[in-house]
């Protein structure tokens, strides 16, 4: 028999029992749908993270007491041993790394911002040096950035995120206005344009001052981060090697002996990023396929129903000249036809889900393109696989037999 | 070894056994037959129930294997065959019509005789124009579309001999083809059989009644599993 004639006998008969195959199927659309969602929702995320990465201006990397910790031993060494960095560590960068081009430093707070009756709680506040904003691409909305003097002479001046600016001064041009934190008054030179937000987290919520004069509010007991950016972005890894030897050398480090801070590059930020994905994805992969391997079971278990009910009609097409191998095609296709279609559904599931999630969450959901090709090569092998038992049994029967059965 | 057979002979059995294994016991159905068919012939196998006619049929028609003995169909030698060239067989040479139809009930008439073609390989306008054709040849060119259950035992076992004449066999078994039919209805079964053997079909005929077995030229009558008789009929008689 011609495979589209065994392809047409098993949808006719996939439709005659159409309750029966969809309940039969659960498992494996729920399955796929499972899976592709996840892999839908990661490969979303993976992109944006990446995105967002890469805005991180390019050649650029961020030196500071803490690195990326990844489990709670690194965490209890790191807060023992590291030692804070200092605006000295960050100065002797700039004049023994050649290839840093620029180097900033930040520190941070956390304190509320009042402008008469507006008020903002526990906004993050970032002590700079001019040098940040120009490492890490602000763009300025309105105003200017802050300048080398302001810096110079602690100046009671303040840089804005979007979403600061907005709430504190509505329908009012903020520059030259004046604000409080604390106790301080400042004086708004800029706002920043927005940069949206991450996952659902505003990053437009933020005021930017001097750094001398944030030592003078906060004191001068914080680790700075220390941003470089590497003059030639293709010599990255050299520049890097070369801050690490100058804050090792500072830090009075053996050799040998493990950094006592840590380094950032947007690589390491996205490969740290990707492992963390891709394990979520394994054990995402190891649930659903047992979720696979159980609806495997129940085509299985419904096809050797199916071969029988149709005892009969097997040996009919048996006798007519049906051979084996006919009588395997037949079920073999239906097996397939079955779980494909089990895959199909579950695909339009996680299609409608991603597209769900990515219009009412922050999750960025994207479905990958390689999902259905995947799928379906699943699904065929889950049918051929847990088909072929049945379809043996039937190709085996008895014709004699089969035909006197009722 | 044996002399090969003739030309003409469609079926030559020699010393044809089997048997069956029920528990302990053993079941000798068939107890050695020697049977020649030749082309053209219309042959009438007797004998009480449990004689071992079915068994000889289902031999005959290369849906069992013997226990002992040799079979040669066409002249072909059917012990040296494999599965799937015994399937070749029942789909060309032979068209089988049984005592319960055995039609898919879930399949039109057409679909029902366009079935053996289906593993021919024919393609489905070639099919459907063989079938048709087949369909009015045993009267129900206006019943293609109709299924199993809404045509009448008569009229099923018209589609199923359509089935067995459609790959145009070198030999048409029928099993108690009238066993499920009243006596009217059988009688029209049994003129159409005697048209196709006019046409040239060789037919092997299993009943236990006298009166069917009277349309065929041929009498072979079985008992306990061995041939008892063989005998000729003048003409078939035509009431
Ligand atoms: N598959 C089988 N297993 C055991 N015994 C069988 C089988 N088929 C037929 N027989 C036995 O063989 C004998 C002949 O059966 P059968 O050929 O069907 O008789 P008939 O068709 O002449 O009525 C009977 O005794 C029957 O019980
Ligand atoms: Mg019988």
């Amino acid at each position: 028999m011609r495979i589209v004639e065994a392809g047409k006998l098993a949808l006719e008969s996939i439709w005659a029992n159409r309750l029966r195959s969809f309940l039969t199927l659960l498992g494996v659309i729920i399955g796929i749908a499972a899976i592709v969602a996840t892999a839908a929702v990661i490969h979303g995320l993976n992109r944006y993270v990446a995105e967002k990465l890469s805005n991180l201006g390019k050649g650029v990397f961020v030196v500071q007491r803490f690195g990326i910790i990844t489990n709670r031993q690194e965490f209890l060494d790191a807060a023992r041993r590291n030692k804070r960095l200092l605006p000295a560590d960050a100065r002797a960068i700039a004049e023994r790394v050649p290839g840093a081009e620029i180097v900033g430093w930040e520190v941070h707070a956390t304190a509320d911002l009042e402008r008469g009756e507006h008020v903002i709680r526990d906004t993050d506040i970032g002590g700079v040096t001019p040098a940040i904003l120009e490492i890490e691409p602000y763009e300025v909305a309105e105003g200017r950035l802050l300048l080398q003097h302001e810096e110079d002479h602690a100046a009671a001046v303040a840089f804005l995120g979007h979403e600061v600016a907005q709430r504190l001064f509505p329908n009012v041009d903020p520059i030259g206005k004046e604000l409080r934190i604390g106790g301080a008054r400042l004086t708004v030179v800029g706002t920043a344009a927005q940069k949206g937000s991450f996952l659902g987290f505003s990053q437009d919520n933020y005021v930017k001052i001097p750094f001398s004069l944030h030592q003078k509010l906060y004191g001068t007991l914080g680790s700075v981060n220390i941003s470089v950016k590497a003059r030639e972005p293709a010599r990255l890894e050299e520049t890097i090697d070369e801050v690490r030897a100058v804050v090792r050398a500072r830090h009075h480090l053996r050799p040998g002996a493990p950094d006592d801070f840590g380094i950032l590059t947007a690589e390491g930020i996205n490969d740290l990023w990707r492992n963390l994905t891709q394990t979520i994805f394994r054990v995402a992969l190891f649930v659903v396929g047992i979720s696979l391997v159980v609806g495997g079971i129940v085509i299985m278990n419904i096809m050797l129903v199916a071969v029988v009910e149709r005892t009969r009609e097997i040996g009919v097409r048996k006798a007519v000249g049906a051979s084996q191998r006919d009588i395997v095609q037949q079920f073999l296709v239906e097996a397939v036809l079955l779980s494909c279609l089990g895959g199909a559904i579950g695909i339009a599931i996680a299609y409608a889900a991603a597209t769900l999630l990515a219009a009412n969450t922050p999750l960025p959901a994207e479905f990958p393109p390689w999902a259905p090709p995947v799928a379906f090569a699943v699904c065929t092998a889950i049918g051929v696989f847990f088909g072929i038992h049945p379809a043996r049994r039937a190709a085996h029967l008895d014709p004699i037999e089969a035909l006197r059965s009722e | 070894m044996h002399a090969a057979p003739a030309p003409d002979e469609v079926i030559r059995t020699r010393g044809l056994v089997r048997s069956f294994a029920m528990g302990s016991a053993t079941v000798h159905a068939l107890r050695g037959v020697d049977l020649v068919i030749r082309r053209g012939e219309y042959v009438a196998i007797m004998g009480p129930s449990g004689s071992g006619k079915s068994t000889l049929m289902n031999l005959i028609g290369c849906l069992d294997t013997p226990t002992a003995g040799e079979y040669w169909l066409e002249g072909q030698p059917i012990a040296s065959l494999g599965e799937a060239e015994l399937a070749r067989i029942r789909n060309r040479e032979i068209g089988f019509v049984f005592q319960t139809f055995n039609l898919l009930p879930r399949a039109s008439a057409l679909r029902n005789v366009e079935l053996p073609l289906v593993y021919a390989q024919m393609p489905p306008a070639e099919r459907r124009r063989r079938a048709t054709e087949a369909l009015q040849k045993v009267g129900l060119g206006d019943r293609l579309d109709h299924r199993p259950n809404e045509l009448s035992g008569g009229q099923r076992q018209r589609v199923s001999i359509a089935r067995a004449l459609v790959t145009n066999p070198a030999l048409l078994l029928a099993d108690e083809p009238t066993g499920n039919l009243d006596s009217k209805t059988s009688h029209e079964i049994m003129l159409l059989f005697e048209a196709l053997h006019r046409e040239g079909h060789t037919i092997v005929v299993v009943t236990h009644e006298r009166d069917i077995a009277e349309h065929a030229e041929r009498v072979v009558t079985i008992r306990d599993g061995a041939i008892a008789s063989d005998e000729r009929q003048p003409r078939p008689v035509r009431p």
